[in-house]
């Protein structure tokens, strides 16, 4: 147990350290985009001496450090900046996009494992078959289409084509958007609206199958290559000897070793996956901290593509401490450290 | 023994090389091959319907757009931009992630205690939204997203080249190599780089799917080449928006994309059986 609390511990030592080197690259990368933020939150018949004067007032004419010392401090307190273009505060644009994704990342993970962790026992179970050949085309296919090619695909098949699912925001027009958690699909459960829950979970069925189904053949094939692997162990052997039946034999003995390298996979492939929700949103018009991001980045607003940014690292960060942790836990042989 | 060598008698790898030669001829003879300037507008015929359809016109043979550009000359001319990205991106992401590599993986200490940090900082940031703030810093253009792909991508190739260096170099001949007399970039070049060109090859197949990927999605949010060069990932954001009046204009530039990265993918897969020796002794045991 201490050596899993010591393990978080560190990595959120860690964690924090690259969230402060990686804030400074982003500063330093956006200061050098050829748009004043001050001119841009001034009406634009304001005066170059009046220009001048927020600039002093924003802090754009100390040097690059002192700024960015500036902005730290403020971001330790919480305190993201004013959008540009919003002229609301960053965090609470965040703290209203960013659970919105994670909802949407997090059932498109489900489907991605659930999606790998089948197609990696059938891949497995038809090696050395005809059915092999068959099975190793699909998965390259499917390792062919990204994610936004499936969400395209989706939407002109099930959206336009078949008119099934809807393929544009979270709710259907007509209803009150909750405001509890920001969690959608856990705020219409609390409020105990059956109908509201059903139609935010038909929204995301789409978006989230076609980032599950993106990032499943990774799994699929990583799961299949380290079964391989595990049966060529003698405990394979030796429980075979014993008498066990093939099945068992997968579940309880080669699975379980199977699924770390699996497990730890998945864990970079969340972040992949993570990022991979900022075109998802923007095809589906989700609301979450892609369409945020987007629209920032064709509007030059600085505070809100630095924050944005920062937000994406802090959730990639978060999950690979998760994931390490699980990993201890699972894995017998790091307990003892 | 055949005169051909082993990775060309893979069935994946011509499959692959197929594939990719094709779409490099049609990039290269893209002036010859598409029928209209792929910018030129015809706002009489708009959203036209492919050739094969109802109402479709046999000298736009794929259609045409929300502007009335021909679609096919677009798919045509946009395989400029994705085999121009997908070549030197990945070489360029592969040079500096190869090179890192092998220096960190060779040397150890506190060089490899950097560059693997360096690839850690990386590595917590999606690449998309990585490379979105980069183009956001850069401004837009062909040179910039080649830029911002191999400042993104080198990690993938750091990453898995230096374990595999740590492997080589407690090789016995590695160190007799040492013993020998040869410096350190002999070793390098002549002992550890033969070992680890295998996975470099196939890494740098798979990157250049990957870089088709990314542009497209750049040119989707409309942060790549300017709007005057066509771009699949534009087409497709382009039809996104007028996807009632006309589907078919979505489903070109998707196969196109899908055939490129695929051709991509199964050439990776093709030449790491191929190439991989583990691989074919334990298939041979």
């Amino acid at each position: 147990m201490t050596s899993i609390l010591s393990l978080i511990a560190r990595r959120i030592f860690v964690s924090v350290a690259i969230l402060v080197i990686v804030s400074a690259l982003l500063f330093c990368i956006l200061r050098r985009l050829p748009v004043d933020p001050a001119a841009m939150s001034l009406p634009p018949n304001a005066t170059l001496a009046e220009i001048e004067a927020k600039r002093h007032e924003m802090g754009l004419d100390l040097p690059l450090f002192r700024q960015y010392l500036i902005w730290l401090g403020q971001v330790a307190y919480g305190d993201l900046g004013i959008s540009i273009h919003f002229r609301r505060g960053v965090a609470g644009l965040i703290t209203s996009t960013l659970p919105a994704t994670i909802e949407l990342a997090v059932l498109a993970m489900l489907i991605a494992g659930a999606l790998g962790i089948a197609g990696g026992l059938f891949m497995f179970h038809v090696r050395g078959t005809a059915r092999e050949a068959v099975a190793d085309a699909g998965s390259i296919a499917l390792l062919s289409l990204p994610e936004f090619l499936w969400g395209l695909f989706f939407i002109l098949l099930f959206g336009v084509a078949l008119e099934l699912l809807p393929f544009t925001g979270r709710l259907s027009s007509g209803f009150e958007r909750p405001v509890i958690t920001g969690f959608l699909l856990l705020d219409t459960l609390l409020m105990r609206r059956l109908d509201m829950f059903w139609d935010a979970l038909k929204h995301m069925i789409l978006p989230s199958l076609a980032l599950g189904l993106a990032f499943s053949p990774t799994i699929m094939r990583v799961l299949r290559s380290s079964l391989i692997d595990v049966y060529q162990e003698d405990y394979i052997h030796q429980a075979r000897l014993r008498g066990l039946s093939e099945r068992r034999i997968l579940v309880h003995h080669a699975l379980k070793n199977a699924i770390l390298p699996t497990l730890s996979l998945m864990g970079v492939q969340f972040g992949f996956l993570f990022g991979g929700t900022l075109l998802i949103e923007v095809i589906y018009s989700y609301p979450g901290l892609g369409n945020l991001m987007v629209d920032a980045v064709r509007n030059a607003d600085l505070p809100i593509i630095q924050a944005v940014g920062l937000a994406y690292c802090v959730v990639v960060l978060a999950i690979n401490t998760v994931v390490d942790a699980l990993y201890v836990v699972l894995n017998p042989k790091l307990r003892v450290t | 023994m055949s005169a051909r060598p082993t990775w060309l008698r893979s069935g994946r790898v011509l499959f692959g090389l197929a594939i990719v030669i094709a779409i490099a001829l049609i990039a290269l003879a893209a002036p010859l091959l598409a029928p209209h300037e792929p910018n030129e507008q015809n706002l009489i015929s708009i959203f036209l319907p492919p050739a094969w359809a109802n109402g479709g016109d046999a000298a736009f043979p794929l259609g045409t757009d929300s502007l009335g550009r021909c679609v096919l000359s677009r798919l045509i001319y946009g395989a400029r931009v994705a085999m121009m990205v997908a070549i030197v991106a990945s070489l360029g992401a592969m040079l500096i992630g190869a090179v890192l590599a092998h220096i960190a993986g060779y040397f150890g200490g506190w060089i490899d205690w950097l560059v693997g940090r360096t690839v850690d900082v990386w590595m917590s940031f999606p690449p998309v939204i990585l490379s979105l703030i980069l183009m956001v810093g850069l401004g837009i253009g062909l040179r910039n997203v080649i830029l911002a792909i191999v400042l993104v991508d080198w990690t993938r190739f750091c990453r898995v080249l230096r374990s595999e260096v740590l492997v080589v170099r407690r090789r016995d001949y590695v160190a007799a190599a040492r013993l020998v007399g040869f410096s350190h970039w002999r070793t390098i070049t002549r002992e550890i780089l033969p070992s680890t060109m295998p996975l470099t090859i196939t890494l740098l197949s798979l990157e250049m799917g990957i870089a088709v990927i990314v542009e497209a999605i750049l040119s989707f949010v409309g942060m790549s080449v300017g709007a005057n060069t066509p771009a699949w990932g534009q087409m497709i954001a382009d039809a996104r928006q007028y996807i009632y009046d006309s589907p078919w204009n979505l489903v070109f530039p998707i196969l196109m994309i899908f055939i490129t990265v695929l051709g991509f993918n199964v050439l990776g897969d093709g030449l790491r059986r191929a190439l991989d020796v583990r691989l074919t002794e334990t298939r041979r045991a």
